[in-house]
């Protein structure tokens, strides 16, 4: 079915050993530090967001373990809260969009034929700032300062009077350092899939991952501003005795939760869209047949991301606002299945007229699906106010998030990472092994979330550290700390699997899979420029197209090679007509250093050094005006040459 | 020999397409920010009128414009989604054409989807009173 191959051999090995020079980066310390290819970032935002999931997740098997038994003392209270509290925090914000940057920043480039993405020196800083803003984050844990009130941190508990110390403010900071990563990012994105699309890949040929992870980034940069207005004036409040959130001051405590839930709520979908689109990336693979239904997905991720904006009330239905307010956001909460509904038969039609290839990653796709199923059916349940009243603040909430994230995002992720390994590592992952990781981590996932449920509804309230015994609540309690540990080893022997391919699978050829879509007609790993040739796109499945795959071969043309520097095409937003060539950014300094003097910004403002803080504000404006500083050129480019 | 449409032409088919496609989700979205606030923050204040107006009428205001402003997106997006199925069955390959067709299928689905959640907003000011808690 693969008809387009990484070889061109239109292209002559001159024009080959002009590329690689252009854009090959030196394995050095140096390189290492200044790298700005989009593949390089993209994987350094996998490990470390798979870094800080296994500290999250660890935290978790701590909480489990507390909670196997009633009146357990394996942490303290103030431990508990901010282990819990870092649980969430990390898994929201430091592992699941990341992580969903990461595929998107390897595979991005790669799907729509460009060299890179479009701002390459700003995907590196965005890499940096996440990075430091995680370990800051992380960091104030062995201080006994970790951030103690929950993942979303509700008024008034936040307020200095209620939560003296500095682990509000670790959240507050670190929440807005991070966001600076998660926009520029965004940006990124969006204006890659906008201008760098291949000539012919007009909006209806553009993959289904690649609309959803556009969608996700117009979502980020609406929904972030919210948190971010939430968090500076908790720190205002905190530190400089502002009144946002206080009451006797005039301010609201319920404004805490307007804004946190205007981007809370889009968050969730910020985190699952982009895993639905890997769902789509995937199943073409194993099923030998493009995704049904392409126009109603893209109206699906378009709609989602549109109405997720809409819901955010529902998360405030036992606050006490009028009914009729709560009516128009439980009647999107309600709509907003629909689409989700359509994705979900639109797979199902798929896998039922395709022909089925029972690998790894397609058993995480069916996981997923049920997973998600259940997750969904129990998030229509929370649309109805009165169910919600009755189960807010339960271990039911518990059970809901986590079956529509694990199911919803982990699940899609796993498939994922099995599905582009051989793409990102030129290595094969091991097939036995695989299967037991996805058989370990379902059935742990089910057997851990599935009983909350049940105590959820016999009354057991979430964010306890311990409990007394009580029917129904001890046994089932210890039957979701030891399906824990087994969805634990499932995710243990992902990470085996890994290592192992990379240090000992067997070479993975281009497209091992026959997929669709434009990254498995490059090598396995992409070389540094990507394509030889970027392609003329001709289809909704290029790799499968044989007129797609004739463009970079005997139809390439010099004006798609592109040899004679660092380049890659511009095309037109919506047609994708071929506008110009563009110089992409060398390697630089600048985005760590950027990066760097940040943190200290916000090491210094938590720590009170505001000395310290104004020389780091000097640092960032210079480096941002040596970043920005217009590069020297010849005359004859800029036109004034005699 | 024949002649493409004039610079204005374009214009206004191209705002008429994107009407077709996002004016559903910009009239739910203004229906949204206009009739929950205005609900809670009357009601908060204590006040069951907006100046003059009865606040259930404001409300309900507030339902039924954005209501037939998406019903003449979905009339738009429909007329988009025939007149491109006229032009594929005639055998025309243009990218364009084949571009904006899909993006009619997705404002006809949209703009039902965004109608059917304004509709239910509008019943449930027909079942509340404005403030009841």
């Amino acid at each position: 079915m693969s008809t387009t191959t990484s070889t061109a051999p239109a292209v002559g090995r001159d024009d080959l050993a002009r590329l690689a020079e252009h854009w090959a980066e030196p394995r050095s310390l140096r390189s290492w530090f200044t790298t700005v290819d989009h593949k390089r970032i993209g994987r350094r935002y996998l490990v470390t967001a798979a870094f800080f999931f296994v500290l999250a997740g660890l935290s978790a098997l701590v909480m489990r373990t507390q909670l196997a038994r009633p009146e357990s003392g394996v942490v303290s209270p103030q431990e508990y809260n901010q282990l819990f509290t870092m649980h969430g925090t990390a898994m929201i914000f430091l592992f699941a969009t990341p992580m969903l940057f990461g595929f998107g920043n390897f595979l991005v480039p790669l799907m729509i034929g460009s060299r890179d993405m479009a701002f390459p020196r700003l995907n590196a800083f965005g890499y940096w700032v996440f990075l430091f803003a995680g370990l800051f984050m992380w960091a104030s844990l062995p201080f006994g300062a970790a951030p103690n009130n929950g993942w979303f941190a509700y008024a008034p508990l936040n307020q200095v009077q209620h939560n003296p110390g500095l682990h509000m403010d670790v959240y507050a900071l670190g929440l807005l350092f991070l966001g600076i990563s998660t926009t520029s990012g965004a940006i990124n994105f969006i204006v890659t899939a906008l201008k760098l699309r291949a000539p012919g890949m007009s909006l209806n040929r553009v993959p289904l991952f690649v609309w959803a992870i556009v969608a996700t980034a117009f979502m980020v940069i609406f929904a972030l501003p919210a948190l971010n207005a939430d968090n500076a004036m908790l720190f205002f409040d905190r530190r400089f005795g502002t009144h946002f959130f206080d009451p006797s001051g005039g301010g609201n405590v319920l404004l805490w939760q307007h804004l946190f839930w205007i981007f809370g709520h889009p968050d969730v979908y910020i985190i699952v869209l982009p895993a639905l689109g890997i769902v789509s990336a995937v199943l073409p693979a194993f099923t030998r047949r493009g995704v049904v239904a392409y126009s109603l997905i893209v109206l699906s991720i378009v709609a989602i991301a549109i109405i997720s904006f809409g819901v955010w009330v529902h998360h405030m239905f036992a606050t006490g606002l009028p009914q009729l307010s709560y009516s128009f956001f439980s009647a999107a909460s309600t709509v907003i299945t629909i689409p989700s509904g359509i994705q979900i038969f639109a797979w199902l039609a798929t896998m039922l007229l395709g022909r089925l290839v029972s690998r790894v990653p397609l058993l995480f796709v069916i996981g997923f699906i049920v997973t998600f199923v259940l997750g969904g059916f129990t998030g229509a349940m929370f649309a109805l106010t009165a169910f919600d009243q009755q189960v807010t603040d339960s271990y039911f909430v518990v059970a809901h998030f986590h079956y529509v994230l694990i199911g919803g995002a982990v699940f899609p992720m796993l498939a994922g990472i099995y599905y582009w390994l051989p793409k990102i590592t030129g290595r094969m992952y091991h097939e036995g092994l695989g299967r037991w990781a996805f058989w370990l981590a379902f059935t742990g996932m089910h057997v851990t979330f599935f009983p909350m449920h049940l105590t959820g509804l016999f009354g057991m309230p979430r964010r306890v550290y311990t409990y007394r015994s009580e029917p129904g609540w001890d046994g089932w309690n210890l039957v979701s700390t030891v399906g824990s540990y087994l969805l634990a080893l499932g995710l243990l022997l992902v990470l085996v699997g890994v290592v192992h391919a990379v240090r000992r699978g067997r070479p993975a050829p281009a497209d091992p899979w026959e997929g669709d879509s434009l990254e498995w007609s490059t090598a396995s790993p992409p070389e540094p420029y990507n394509f030889p040739v970027i392609p003329r796109v001709r289809s909704l499945h290029p790799t499968w197209d044989a007129r797609t795959a004739e463009s970079t071969t005997t139809g390439a043309t010099a004006d798609r090679v592109l040899s004679d520097g660092r380049r890659t095409l511009f095309t037109s937003e919506l047609d994708a007509r071929t506008e110009r060539a563009v110089a992409m950014p060398e390697p630089s300094y600048k985005p760590l250093v950027l990066a760097g003097a940040l943190l200290v910004f916000f090491t210094a403002m938590l720590l009170a050094a505001y000395p310290i803080a104004v020389v780091a504000v000097l640092v960032v404006a210079a480096t941002i005006a040596a970043w920005l500083w217009p590069p020297r050129r010849p005359d004859e480019e800029l036109g004034v040459a005699s | 020999m024949t002649t493409g449409p004039g610079p204005h032409t374009r214009l206004a088919g191209g705002l008429l397409l994107w009407y077709g496609v996002l004016g559903g989700a910009v009239a739910w979205a203004a229906h949204l920010l206009v009739a929950w606030p205005l609900d809670e923050l009357t009601c908060a204040a204590g006040r069951e009128r907006v100046a003059a107006v009865p606040l259930w009428l404001a409300v309900w205001l507030a339902v039924v414009i954005p209501g037939l402003v998406t019903v003449g997106s979905l009339l738009v997006a429909t007329l988009v989604w025939r007149r491109t199925a006229r032009a594929s069955s005639a055998g025309a390959e243009d990218r364009a054409v084949d571009r904006s067709r899909m993006l009619a299928v997705v404002g006809v689905w949209a703009n039902l989807l965004f109608l059917t959640i304004i509709v239910l907003g509008g019943v449930a000011v027909l079942v509340f009173p404005p403030c009841q808690g």
